[in-house]
């Protein structure tokens, strides 16, 4: 049964850009001794930590997607766990709220788009036509939830 | 409008108006408050958008209460779990002074 999940950890700033580049070679090997697949990786770069992680301020930040196995998973967090550069680490499976999110987004879409036909007009929405004003923003006097 | 549902006026219910010493009513103007996630269409909150999630933290770094930010019942147990899980990755902060 494979399943997707998404991994993200942090290695220790001190940790030149091989030994970041050594994690994930680790890590890719594991994937492909065990079956998996390799989706996808992102660096995100050097980051500031929210709050201190040992005596670590801040860290790099790797995202990987992988294909695979609940035993890939496992193999690689006890790997992560015993690597001393990986200061966190973080697999969360994304397969089931993915399909959540599209099917949500494609049951929104068709009941626009049947609204649309009943009222007359074409399917999709064309251009230039309703489009939310962006200025009435104002309207929210608490929060400010769009900006920051 | 007569029998049209007015939406945006008020809040309802506790707090929509308050009893004055006098036993007089004093209306209470409050703007109904909509849950973002909702209004914006925004299926996926995902731990990684600190920029959506920042918002829903406050100063001492916990989690905005859904009376305030009028989060949806179904967002704000989404919103709860991306916020803990970008707490872990030290993206958002678990505490502050």
């Amino acid at each position: 049964m494979t399943r997707k999940y998404e991994l993200v950890y942090i290695v220790s700033p001190e940790a030149t850009d091989e030994q970041v580049a050594e994690v994930h070679t680790q890590v890719d090997a594991v994937v492909q001794r065990l079956g998996g697949q390799l989706e996808k990786t992102e660096n995100w770069g050097r980051r500031k930590l929210a709050y201190e992680i040992g005596r670590h301020k801040e860290g790099t930040y790797v995202l990987e997607v992988i294909q695979g196995t609940g035993e890939l998973m496992k193999e690689i967090d006890r790997r992560l766990k015993v690597l001393d550069s990986v200061i966190r680490h973080l697999t969360v499976r994304v397969d089931e709220t993915q399909a959540v999110i599209d099917r949500t987004k494609a049951r929104r879409s068709a009941t626009s788009q049947r609204r649309r036909v009943a009222r007359g007009l074409p399917a999709d929405r064309q251009p230039g036509e309703g489009q939310r004003n962006d200025a009435d923003d104002d309207r929210d006097d608490r929060f400010d939830m769009g900006g920051m | 409008m007569e029998g049209r549902k007015s939406f945006g006026a008020k809040k309802t219910g506790r707090g929509a108006t308050t009893q004055g010493k006098d036993g007089q009513r004093r209306p209470m103007f409050r703007r109904r408050k909509v849950c973002k996630f909702c209004s914006d269409k925004i299926d996926d909150i995902n731990y990684k958008d600190t920029r959506l999630l920042l918002p829903f933290v406050p100063e001492r770094a916990k989690i905005l209460p859904r009376r305030i930010s009028g989060t949806c019942a179904l967002h704000q147990r989404k919103l709860r779990v991306a916020l803990m899980r970008a707490r872990q990755l030290a993206l958002i902060p678990y505490t502050a002074e």
